[in-house]
């Protein structure tokens, strides 16, 4: 598979928090990305605490791992993992024996760009904090996706690492908000997209709502995009649309009332009226 | 008749109307109220009523102020050179960003929860202030912190504290922090009210 795009997108997920969805987001928007026929190359930054392997079910195939690229045991090309079941997916794993300060900067930023000649979409998986291995992650990419679940410590981390990035100079900023339910922020017992958007005053990226089928994927280790009709599965999609630049409108979260579902049940067996 | 306020690192006493021993025992009574503050600053006399002193009035007040561990500072340069310290930030200021300054501090934009800005002088927010803003922090208790839209975590002017209550109202319009006998006080900000005198004094 060859490279489509000429110019190559490097873009970091952060998010300051931990557990709120960065791996999943990585490794379910560049699934979805080769999907649509784009070299995409994942970069498993979280070094001592790795699970993109794990998630993306490349963990018993991993050999070299980036720590050992760097140190020039292996080259670049025998570390990349290639996923079987997305053609031009690849993953360059992250070491579990080491540490994050084990590598710099301008050594990530020196890997990106030996990749860029050959993937469309190189994707950092940060890990949380804003320690060394936030700078890491963030010194090679040129594009940021924070990811925020909607409640008040998330979203006060996300702050920070927003702060961080624009003093880093990035440009586009772009937020996902994950674990999103339509229900709760009814009743006003959750922070809804507006509130999130209003506080933290970058543009939306994507809103993936809570669903359970995206615990029951990962524990599988095969993206929910692989096969899914799940509203988690739609909404990596519709990022992976967004980030190629198409425009994709945003659902509106409403749950269909049964008045809606007849009406349109109604249409369907009769169609003539 | 005795003016405390912090200009630059400095602690300035203006001298305005009074006699010898009002100034004092002035003084001497913020001087115990306040050990911290004072203890190692330096001092600097200035104002009208010097002049109706005597050298050596002014230089027992001096030694007052030694005797509470501050160091005197005669200069009066240095004042002068601090009047425009004052910082102006064009973005929002987003948690875990701090700013600090010599003079007085205006923001073009909102200040989260958890950003931080201190200034010597008054705080002016041209949109949501939500984080910690300390105005008059060398203890210039005419400082004010005003915001398009006032919600902070904390206040602090001068060395007074306020924090915000728990259910707090967000009212659309503009207010305005200023301290009154040692109490924080907010109202909506209105051109016309007395705290524009509290300020040329």
């Amino acid at each position: 598979m060859e490279k489509k795009t000429a110019e190559s997108q490097v873009i970091v997920v952060t998010s300051g928090k931990g557990g709120v969805g960065k791996t999943t987001t990585v490794a379910n928007v560049s699934a979805s990305l080769s999907k649509m026929g784009y070299k995409t190359v994942v970069i498993d930054l979280d070094i001592g605490l790795k699970k993109l392997d794990l998630i993306l079910g490349l963990e018993n195939r991993v050999i070299y791992d980036i720590v050992q690229v760097i140190e020039g045991e292996c080259t670049l090309r025998q570390a990349l993992v290639k996923d079987k079941r997305f053609p031009g997916l690849y993953l360059l794993p992250a070491a579990q024996t080491r540490n994050k300060d084990e590598i710099t900067p301008e050594q990530v930023k020196k890997i990106c760009e030996h990749l860029k000649s050959d993937f469309d979409f190189i994707l950092i998986d940060c890990p949380a904090g804003i320690e060394q291995g936030f700078r890491n992650a963030v010194g090679a990419a040129d594009k940021a996706i924070v990811v925020t679940n909607p409640e008040i410590s998330a979203v006060r981390d996300a702050d920070r690492i927003i702060g961080l990035l624009e003093s880093a100079q990035f440009k586009e900023i772009k937020l996902i908000i994950n674990r999103y339910q339509t229900n709760m922020v009814k009743k006003g017992d959750m922070l809804s997209i507006d509130d999130l958007l209003e506080h933290l005053c970058i543009d939306l990226l994507g809103v993936v709502p809570e669903d359970s089928n995206v615990i029951i994927s990962t524990n599988k280790g095969e993206p929910i995009v692989l096969n899914g009709h799940s509203k988690a599965a739609i909404s990596f999609n519709n990022i992976a649309l967004r980030l190629t630049g198409k425009e994709v409108e945003f659902p509106s979260f409403e749950e269909e009332s049964l008045w809606n579902k007849l009406k349109s049940l109604g249409r369907n067996i009769f169609p003539g009226k | 008749m005795l003016k405390i306020k912090g200009i630059n690192k400095n602690l300035v006493l203006v001298f305005e109307n009074g006699s010898f021993e009002e100034y004092t025992a002035f003084l001497e009574n913020k001087f115990k109220d306040n050990k911290q503050l004072f203890n190692g600053s330096k001092v600097l006399f200035t104002g009208k009523g010097l002049n109706f002193l005597s050298h050596e009035q002014i230089a027992a007040l001096q030694r007052l102020c030694l005797d509470h561990g501050m160091i005197l500072n005669n200069s009066e340069a240095n004042l002068h050179k601090t009047q425009n310290r004052d910082v102006v930030i064009y973005r929002n200021l987003r948690s875990g960003q701090k700013i600090r300054s010599e003079g007085s501090v205006i923001v073009w934009g909102n200040v989260h929860e958890s950003a931080e800005i201190m200034a010597a002088q008054d705080i002016i927010v041209l949109g949501k202030l939500e984080g910690v803003a300390h105005a008059g922090f060398y203890g210039d208790s005419s400082s004010i912190i005003f915001a398009l839209s006032l919600s902070p975590t904390q206040i602090r002017i001068g060395n007074k504290i306020s924090r915000s209550p728990k259910d707090q109202v967000k009212n659309p319009y503009p207010e305005i922090a200023y301290l009154e006998e040692d109490t924080i006080c907010i109202k909506e900000y209105n051109p016309n009210n007395n705290l524009t005198r509290m300020k040329i004094l």
